[in-house]
């Protein structure tokens, strides 16, 4: 081969370093909300003068995390194919349960305790209807997410529920005590149940379950998953960690009204798919719903403190997330071509 | 033949949805290192009768003999544990998933950290490297997604599963289907691979000269009966393809 043609057939065949980048490009869907996470962070730095400061970025975790651990469990359930819609409503009656065991003069650990058993248990029963009866979760989870609803405007009827003790108690502190400045427990339950459950989904068996049962059923079950137990135990997930979320959220607000956590489920789903995990399950992780949650923290801090109307908010995160899904799916198809 | 001699033997097999007979007394049985071809036309029974010994569901009435002795399959889990690996056609891996997630799906090997039990991805993607070179597949590493590999590199993969885990019986379900000329030959070479490694395999397809070409055996279903079982040496894939076509006339494919 003469050393003409060899630089030719070198200029044919794409560059190495190409290869690589499309490598691993479609090992990291989380990728995309990174760079939107950057984008946004770096457009608010510059407009919005106090951005770029201590108590702005623990405001931003602080509403990050609450939306995140629920987000992190929606996560955890669409991987394995499922939805759960009623994230909002059952957020909502764990924090009422928390509020009236506290009031009835319970221990707070008690009612904390009740308040995830029951929030386990809806969870339970979601996963149970979807998986027995063979019917979308879609469904499943709309139907649920109406009843709890109803439930809590019934029994509370449509009155907040308060609790302010003398002294904060220590579970409350524990739950979503302050530190450092104006950063919130809050923010260490969301990181730390992000860590455990990428930990799960990418270092166990049971996490390859998970994945093979979104990414297809028939084939995970042939090959010996058990994938309803498996779609059964993320709803429990799912359930239990939106739960904890209400529980945490009362903690900072000491109070609870039966609309709380409405349309929560959407935001929560929104921060999961910009994060890169797929609405058909299959694919994803919870660093891309790490990014998607704080990318969402970010626009609703960071519009109110450049000066735009607080209704601006959801109209950015509506952009955002088709903008996010239309770059994830261009990459991952680029990627996998 | 005794029980003895097949590696699997299938007796008197029926099996009924509502009111529709899948199948119907059918014997069927694979020897030792031997290559089955199982075929029929669509709805002649062929899927149920896998589907029964790879457990997916339980037969009406039949027995099961596996390396002689009797078995009863409740899972699939358990026909894999029996030996019996099953690729199916379009089940065989999950696109979006990683190569080496997918070799080891429900058999991960792990190492223990205190209580926990963690994937050994080192060993995985070790084991799945030298099985990737072995095929002759080349990927840049065992972690990319089943999705960038052809249809004729997804069957061998599976196939390379199999030989791994040490199956005894391997069952392909229209392994050819969709593959082009090229890869169809070196997937049929793969089944003849296998065979010399000591496997049994049953052969599943509608395209009888994919089949022809490596089965020592075939077993002719029709209408949830078996029509007959034939010796390659006692029939030509005209022949097969006749008797699917027009259904099988005693004497005129004389045993």
């Amino acid at each position: 081969m003469t050393e003409e043609r060899r630089a030719a057939g070198r200029v044919k065949s794409p560059p190495r370093f190409l290869h690589e980048i499309v490598a691993w490009l479609r090992q990291h869907p989380e990728f995309g909300a990174f760079a939107g996470l950057l984008l946004v962070f770096t457009g608010f730095s510059l407009t919005a003068t106090r951005f770029l400061t201590g108590d702005s970025l623990a405001g931003i975790l602080t509403v990050a995390a609450e939306l995140g651990i629920v987000s992190a469990g929606i996560t955890f359930l669409m991987i394995s194919g499922e939805f759960d819609l009623s994230v909002g409503s059952v957020l909502g009656v764990a924090a009422m349960i928390f509020a009236l065991a506290a009031r009835a003069g319970w221990p707070l650990f008690l009612g904390w305790i009740l308040a995830l058993f029951a929030s386990a248990s809806i969870g339970f029963l979601n996963g149970l209807i979807t998986v027995r009866a063979g019917i979308p979760s879609f469904i499943t989870t709309l139907g649920t997410m109406m009843f709890w609803r109803g439930i809590l405007l019934a029994v509370t009827g449509g009155f907040p529920v308060s609790y302010f003790p003398a002294i904060t108690p220590t579970m409350f502190l524990i739950l979503n005590g302050r530190f450092a400045g104006q950063f919130r427990a809050s923010a260490l339950w969301f990181l730390g149940i992000i860590l455990l459950l990428n930990i799960i989904l990418v270092r166990t068996r049971y996490g390859n379950a998970v994945y093979a049962t979104g990414g297809n059923r028939d084939a995970a079950r042939v090959l010996g998953v058990a994938t309803d137990q498996v779609k059964i135990i993320n709803f429990v997930i799912s359930a239990l960690l939106a739960g904890l979320a209400g529980c945490i959220q009362f903690a900072r607000f000491l109070s609870v009204d039966p609309m709380r956590g409405l349309g929560l489920e959407l935001e929560a789903i929104a921060a999961a798919v910009i994060g890169g995990t797929l609405l058909t399950g299959g694919a994803g992780n919870l660093i891309g719903t790490l990014f998607g949650v704080l990318l969402v923290g970010m626009v609703r801090s960071g519009l109110v403190q450049a000066g735009a109307p607080a209704y601006w908010y959801q109209a950015f995160v509506g952009v955002i997330v088709v903008v996010a899904v239309v770059v994830n799916t261009s990459l991952r198809r680029w990627a996998l071509k | 033949m005794n029980n003895q001699d097949s590696l699997v033997r299938m007796v008197n097999i029926s099996k009924n949805f509502g009111t529709v007979q899948a199948l119907k007394n059918v014997d069927f049985d694979v020897g030792y290192q031997e290559v089955m071809g199982l075929v029929g036309d669509n709805g002649a029974g062929k899927s149920t009768l896998i589907k029964i010994l790879t457990g997916v569901f339980p037969p009406d009435t039949g027995e099961i003999y596996f390396e002689g002795k009797k078995v009863e399959i409740r899972s699939p889990k358990e026909a894999r544990d029996l030996g019996i690996e099953t690729v199916y056609q379009d089940l065989a891996l999950i696109p979006l998933m990683s190569i080496s997630r997918n070799f080891f799906l429900g058999r991960e090997p792990v190492v223990r950290i205190g209580p926990f039990r963690f994937m050994d991805k080192r060993k995985m993607d070790a084991t799945v490297r030298q099985v990737l070179s072995e095929i002759g597949i080349n990927v840049r590493s065992p972690e990319e997604p089943v999705a960038i590999l052809s249809g004729g590199e997804r069957q061998s993969v599976a196939i390379g599963r199999a030989l791994h885990f040490g199956a005894k019986l391997l069952i392909l379900d229209e392994p050819t289907s969709a593959l082009s000329v090229r890869e169809t030959h070196k997937v049929l070479d793969f089944i003849l691979e296998a065979k010399n490694r000591g496997l049994s395999i049953i052969f599943i397809t509608h395209n009888i000269y994919h089949v022809y070409s490596v089965a020592d055996r075939f077993t002719i279903l029709e209408h949830g009966r078996k029509v007959a079982t034939f010796k390659k040496t006692e029939v030509s894939a005209e022949d097969i393809i006749e008797i699917i076509r027009s259904g099988y006339k005693e004497g005129k494919c004389q045993r």
